[in-house]
Order: structure tokens, then C-alpha cells, then sequence
């Protein structure tokens, strides 16, 4: 208390002095409040007071009295500072609009006096009014006078008013005043006559609910008329009508550019990670490059993994002909994070090559060969198997409105089929053999990759120099030197099935993953590239490069906090080279078995992670519920778990966590 | 060594393993139809996709010593033949890196 008193007097004295001198008590008592709230608890509340009961008729007069006593403050130049690029006038007219919209109104008045810059003319502000109060006479009569000088921009600005009349008139159910509208309003205004066609067509609109999801608009109580208005915007210079929120609207475009800049960026950009006080920048520290675990149950190489949409479970699929469904705790903490087995699922007479999570995740879809099987994810037990295909199936996707899934298979056909396994549908005529498939989740587009034929076989000249171990040939170089296939991506309307686009490609295409806003596909091509497909545009927007893919089926994924990433496995080519003064001996030695991390937007490549065994890193899977964490599989049989380096272990990470210790069925980790 | 597809063929005739239809290879790639193999009447083919080679070793048949991979079907690991690494005598230098199907374990496929 003894240090309250001092306080709370030199809070008020602050106060009078600054109302008998600066003028604007508020502003003053704001800024005195926080700092006596910092060094006494108490200050702030008391100053909070005064604050308040200067600010009920007095400050009125004492601000206007302020206002008209301000003295303009004369400044040389037009510019802000010593560059050239912001001009004064521009920059003091973006805060007083911004103090104003956060209702700062007497700073705005003050800056405004000062300045002597005003920050839009009366009519505009009369105008903004009459948009937003739907006085449409008096907004059209305003509009010439807001420097609307092109006499067909002032036609198109009328006519957008009038539809907008239009529209409200017809919400309003007053159909014969609509009708009046249009016919001596808009017609005369439109050179467009479908535009008047579509128009008069919603007066058949049954209720305004059909009304406005007609015509895309959401009524007079929604935020049509703010959208009027910056319709409007483009017709009015932006001296005479700043467009809205402008300060803000630049401060998100330098957010963007932060973000683009920011190379390892895997924070969330809210209000605490994005301050306009430093620029915003993530450390590669707190980048998931470290395999925090090892889960090595699978007796075979792993081709595929898939998380669950609660990002809590995995599901792998290995030559070894089984999937398994691997629990992975949510604890944040690696050490102490259970992960282990739920389910091994036997019943596949084949290798598995697909496995893909129903939308609730309760039950998982895998392809063996021409199979298709559905496991109860609660269970474990096969709930359906599918026999349909008559070749390997190659992709399995659940659709996005959760009313089943579809299958695709090198035997040229897509499937559909409900969510209890019972067909709905065949795609014929497919003229390729499907080799992967998605769907963008905005159910607008199918992507179908694959290959229109193979050519026949003809030598096998060089197969010896370059044959691999011949434990694991697979005679697949003896295809070198045969005419170029018919490599084919084919993008379909998935309602219509008609065929948007079909490219030919130069290499093989082994896998296709589409981005969360539906815009991008990502397909591996080999060789060695993965293609970045602009869908909306239909164009081919990134390629990257460094991992390695010759005759194998490798799958990139999106990654990242907000899909900045693109990340892919690579083939671990084995090369062999005959050491002749020691005898017939071959050297074999692995070229690639990292994992490849990319940034999206630039294509530059981030990361190249060592870690995996012999073989390729045939798949990578971003978990869609934790930023930081992604996993990859491989033909070392083991599937590694990605996260940043553990605060705890100080930068070095000696050895991985051992899940074997855990019991039977537990993932095992090698040092 | 990863995941692969196996490969499919074109053309007016087609071989396939008699098992599982695995397409094998193409009647443009034959060069000889005077073979005889264990079941029989057997192919020589300038390639052969879709196959796992086994380990060489070296077998006295009627035209001379050879150094030899029997080969399967990728997908169902049937035995269809064999491929010559080596002839030992030159006359029959020709084959080597080609490839031999068993008439019997063929089926025509499309």
C-alpha cells in the first residue's frame, strides 16, 4: 500500500496535466495505465478509473477543444522517410483508417489535424453508408461524383447496384417491384443478355433459400452488400476510396512472403508465431529430421504406409503379405510414447500394396494382387475380400463424402464400391493400366496415372554389366532398350467421368497424391523427378530433383505444417563392379536410401535424411494430425518415425528408442 | 529391391505363364522354336519380362557345356526355363543372354 499511494497520484497528475495540455485524456491514461499496471498491480486499475470517468462528457469537450487547438505539424517532402518509395500521405491515411475500423475514432481525428491529411472525402463516406443502408438512389447519384470518369465503367458500377436492388427485392418476396427493376434498371444497363437471362430466371426461385444458393449470394443480412462495395472498389480510384482493411491486406501479403522465405517453416502462422515486430522465421532446429523410432516387426521390405485420419494409428503394407495396423501413442514426448502393434493382418495370400483408412477410420481397405480386402480396424478381423480385378490393384481411395471407396488396377479398370464392400460402379474404357489414383478432396477431380502398353521385348544386350545381385533380379533391365511406353497421366471430372486432360508422359509414373486445397498433384516420374501438376490450370508447376527412381514404384508425399513440403523416398539402385586383380568378385554398394524433404513453393531441397538400410525408401507418409512428424518405409524392412531433435538429449541423439524392451508384438529398434 | 509392377506386353500374340497368365513375352521376340526342355518342346526368346533369375551353374546338354539361371514366374514362382549366361563351345555363343520357355508352361494371354 505504501507504494499504491505515490503511484495512484502520479497516474492522476499524468492525466491532469496531459488533459490541460496534450488535450485527448484517453490516449494519455492508455498509455499510463499499462506502465503503471507493470510496476504496481494496483496503478493500473486506478488510472483504468480515471480513464473512464474523465472519458464520459468532459473528454468530449476536452477532445474537441484538442482538435481545433492542434497545431498542423508541417513536414518537408512527401515521402515517409528517406525513400522514395512510400509516399506520406498514402501511409497516414492507412493508420487513420486502421485506427478508426479498431475504433480509435478521437486518434484518428487527432492524427487527422495534425497531418492535415484527411482520410476520404465526405461523399465517400456518404457513399459506403448508402451501399451498406440499401439507399440505392442516393449511392447511384453519389457514384459520378466519386471519379467514376469512364462513362461504360459508370454503366457497369450502376448495374452492379441495380442487380444487387434486384436481388434484395426479391428476397424481400416483392416480386413485381423486382420485375420493375430489372426491366427498366438493368436492362437498359446490361449489353450482356445471358447476364439478364440468369438474372430474371431466379424469380422462379422457390424461397430465398433457393434464391441465394441460386444465384451465390448471401442476402441482404449476409455479406452481400460488403461485397457490393469492394466490387465497386474497382471502379473508384483508390486515392478517392482506400479499398477496405488496406493496412491490413498488406500485412498479410508480407506474412506470405515471410512465409515463403521461411525455409524450415513448421509453426502454425497465428497472432504468436507472425510479429510485426521481427520477421517471422523457423529454426531448423525444431525441423522433424531425427528418427526418434524404428518399428521393425515386417519380415519383408515395406512398400507402403498410410496414417489414419486421427493421425493415432498406421497402417503398413509389406511383401511380406501382411499389413499392420501400429498404434502410435500421442504422447509429444518420443521417449515415453508407446508405439506397438494392434493388428497384424495375416489373411493376404500376396504382397500388400495398398492400404488406405476409411474416413472414420474404422476400417482399412489393402490390395494383394487382384484382391481387395476390408479389415474392421477395432477388430482386426478381414471383414470383406473382393475378387473383381482380374490384375494387381494398385491404388485404393476412399471418397471424400464418406460414401465409399474406389479401386483402381492395372487391368484398366476403375472400380466403385460402397462402404460395405458391394460394387456400385465400373469405369470402362480406362486406356491405361492404373498404376496409382487420387481424388481431390474437393470430389471435383479423379488423377489416374498408368501406361497405355508396353513394348514388345527385344534384346538383352547389357544386361550383364548391369544386372543387381542375382539373388534379387527381377529381369527387369532386360527391358532396356525397347521402344518408350505409352506413360500416360489422365485427369477425369469425377462426376461427369469425362476426360479433362490427358498427357503423355516421358517416364514412368508410379504414384500420384493430391494436396488438401485440391490444386496440386504430386506424381513420381522416373527418372529421378517428381512433377508438381498445377490441376486448376492444367500445367506442369515444379519438378523436383536429387532422389533417385529407376524401375521402382517410389510414393512422394505433401508435408508440412500447411502442405509446404513435398517429400519422397528413392531407390536404392544396387550398382556392381567386377574387381578383376582379386578375382571374380562384385562389389556391390547401395547409391540411395535416404529420405528426400523439399520446399513446396521453390522447389529448393531441404533435407536429404540418411538413416534407412539397404534397398529403397519405397513410401513417406506425413502424420495429418501433428506437424512434426512424418514416417517412411523401406526395403530394410523397418519403418522410421521422423520428428525434431528432443530438447532433452542436448543436440545429440546417441541412440534411438528401443521398443523391443516393450514386449512381444512391440516395435524394435536397432542402434 | 522395392516394390515393381510386373510388365504387360502388346502384340498379336502374347505368352503367359500356363499358371497365373503372367505375361511372359511376345512372338516377336522368338527366335527359335527348335528347343527341347524338360517338358518337351521348348522357345528360345531374345527377352523375356516379369521373371526371377536363379543362381548360375554350369549344365552339359546336347550341344555342348553351358553355364546357365533357371528362371521363374514373378508371381506364382513356377520354374518355366532357363537363361544362358556362358556357352562354352562358340558355336553356340549366340545364346548367351537369351532366354528359353517351355512350350508346356506357356498359355496364350491378352
Amino acid at each position: 500500500m505504501h507504494v499504491l499511494h505515490p503511484d495512484q497520484a502520479s497516474a492522476s497528475s499524468v492525466s491532469i496535466d496531459s488533459v490541460s495540455e496534450a488535450g485527448p485524456s484517453s490516449l494519455i491514461l492508455d498509455k499510463a495505465g499499462p506502465f503503471n499496471g507493470f510496476t504496481n498491480g494496483n496503478g493500473f486499475i486506478v488510472s483504468k478509473t480515471n480513464s473512464s470517468t474523465n472519458g464520459s462528457s468532459p473528454m468530449r469537450n476536452g477532445n474537441l477543444k484538442h482538435i481545433s487547438s492542434i497545431a498542423r505539424v508541417s513536414l518537408p517532402g512527401t515521402t515517409l522517410y528517406d525513400d522514395p518509395y512510400v509516399d506520406r500521405e498514402e501511409f497516414v491515411r492507412l493508420v487513420m483508417q486502421s485506427l478508426r475500423d479498431v475504433g480509435y475514432i478521437e486518434s484518428a481525428a487527432t492524427l487527422e489535424a495534425e497531418s492535415g491529411y484527411s482520410l476520404e472525402a465526405t461523399e465517400v463516406t456518404e457513399f459506403r453508408q448508402y451501399v451498406l443502408n440499401a439507399d440505392w438512389a442516393n449511392a447511384e447519384s453519389l457514384l459520378s461524383q466519386l471519379a467514376v470518369v469512364d462513362e461504360e465503367a459508370l454503366w457497369e458500377a450502376r448495374f452492379l447496384i441495380g442487380r444487387q436492388k434486384y436481388l434484395e427485392l426479391l428476397e424481400a418476396r416483392e416480386t413485381t417491384v423486382a420485375l420493375q427493376v430489372l426491366r427498366n434498371e438493368l436492362a437498359p444497363l446490361s449489353a450482356n443478355p445471358e447476364q439478364l437471362h440468369a438474372l430474371s430466371s431466379l424469380i422462379m426461385c422457390s424461397d430465398p433459400e433457393d434464391l441465394r444458393r441460386r444465384a451465390s449470394w448471401d442476402g441482404a443480412s449476409g455479406t452481400s452488400r460488403q461485397a457490393l462495395l469492394s466490387d465497386l472498389q474497382d471502379f473508384i480510384p483508390s486515392t478517392t476510396m482506400i479499398p477496405s482493411r488496406r493496412f491490413a491486406t498488406l500485412l498479410t501479403q508480407s506474412r506470405h512472403y515471410q512465409r515463403q522465405r521461411c525455409l524450415y517453416h513448421n509453426t502454425p502462422m497465428n497472432a504468436a508465431s507472425f510479429s510485426l515486430f521481427s520477421d517471422h522465421h523457423c529454426d531448423r532446429e525444431g525441423f522433424p529430421r531425427v528418427t526418434t523410432t524404428i518399428l521393425d516387426v515386417h519380415t519383408d521390405e515395406v512398400w507402403n504406409v498410410a496414417w489414419s485420419h486421427d493421425g493415432l494409428r498406421l497402417a503398413s503394407a509389406s511383401k511380406d503379405k501382411t499389413a499392420i495396423i501400429w498404434r502410435i501413442g500421442s504422447d509429444a514426448e518420443p521417449s515415453s510414447r508407446e508405439c506397438m502393434v494392434e493388428f497384424t493382418l495375416r489373411e493376404h495370400s500376396f504382397p500388400v500394396g495398398a492400404v488406405a483408412w476409411s474416413l472414420d477410420d474404422s476400417i482399412l481397405a489393402t490390395s494383394a494382387e487382384n484382391l481387395i480386402s476390408l479389415w474392421d480396424t477395432k477388430t482386426g478381423k478381414c471383414i470383406h475380400t473382393v475378387d473383381s480385378h482380374s490384375e494387381t490393384v494398385s491404388a485404393l481411395v476412399w471418397l471424400p463424402d464418406g460414401s465409399g471407396f474406389m479401386s483402381a488396377s492395372l487391368d484398366r479398370k476403375i472400380s466403385s464400391w460402397d462402404m460395405a464392400g458391394k460394387l456400385r460402379d465400373d469405369w470402362t474404357g480406362v486406356p491405361i493400366r492404373v498404376t496409382d489414383m487420387a481424388v481431390a478432396p474437393d470430389m471435383k477431380r479423379l488423377v489416374t496415372i498408368g501406361v497405355g502398353y508396353v513394348a514388345t521385348p527385344t534384346t538383352a544386350d547389357g544386361v550383364a554389366e548391369s544386372t543387381p545381385p542375382p539373388a534379387n533380379n527381377e529381369n527387369g533391365t532386360a527391358m532396356s532398350g525397347t521402344r518408350p511406353s505409352d506413360n500416360r497421366m489422365i485427369v477425369y471430372d469425377l462426376k461427369t467421368k469425362t476426360v479433362e486432360l490427358s498427357l503423355p508422359t516421358d517416364g514412368e509414373l508410379t504414384s500420384v497424391k493430391i494436396s488438401a486445397n485440391s490444386q496440386f498433384a504430386l506424381i513420381n516420374h522416373a527418372p529421378d523427378e517428381v512433377h508438381l501438376w498445377d490441376l486448376t490450370e492444367g500445367r506442369l508447376a515444379r519438378k523436383f530433383t536429387g532422389q533417385r527412381q529407376g524401375h521402382h514404384v517410389i510414393r512422394s508425399c505433401f508435408g508440412g505444417i500447411d502442405c509446404n513440403l513435398v517429400l519422397s523416398g528413392s531407390e536404392g539402385e544396387y550398382s556392381s563392379q567386377r574387381i578383376t586383380c582379386l578375382g571374380p568378385l562384385y562389389l556391390y554398394y547401395c547409391l540411395d536410401r535416404n529420405v528426400y524433404v523439399w520446399q513446396l513453393d521453390t522447389g529448393v531441397l531441404l533435407e536429404v535424411l540418411p538413416g534407412h538400410g539397404m534397398g529403397s525408401v519405397n513410401s513417406v507418409a506425413w502424420n495429418p494430425r501433428n506437424g512434426g512428424m512424418f514416417v517412411s518405409c523401406s526395403d530394410d524392412f523397418t519403418i522410421r518415425i521422423w520428428e525434431r531433435l528432443p530438447c532433452d538429449t542436448g543436440g545429440a541423439l546417441s541412440s534411438v528408442r528401443d521398443n523391443g524392451m516393450n514386449g512381444k508384438g512391440k516395435g524394435k529398434v536397432r542402434p | 529391391m522395392g516394390m515393381k509392377y510386373r510388365r504387360y506386353l502388346a502384340g498379336e500374340r502374347i505368352y503367359g505363364c500356363s499358371k497365373c497368365k503372367t505375361h511372359l513375352a511376345t512372338i516377336h521376340s522368338m527366335i527359335s522354336r527348335a528347343f527341347n526342355g524338360q517338358h518337351g518342346r521348348a522357345y528360345l526368346f531374345e527377352g523375356v519380362v516379369n521373371v526371377v533369375e536363379g543362381e548360375p551353374n554350369d549344365r552339359q546338354m546336347t550341344t555342348g557345356n553351358h553355364t546357365v539361371r533357371d528362371i521363374y514366374c514373378v508371381k506364382c514362382a513356377t520354374t518355366l526355363g532357363w537363361k544362358y549366361d556362358r556357352a562354352y563351345e562358340s558355336s553356340q555363343r549366340y545364346k548367351e543372354g537369351k532366354y528359353i520357355l517351355e512350350r508346356n508352361l506357356l498359355v496364350d494371354v491378352q
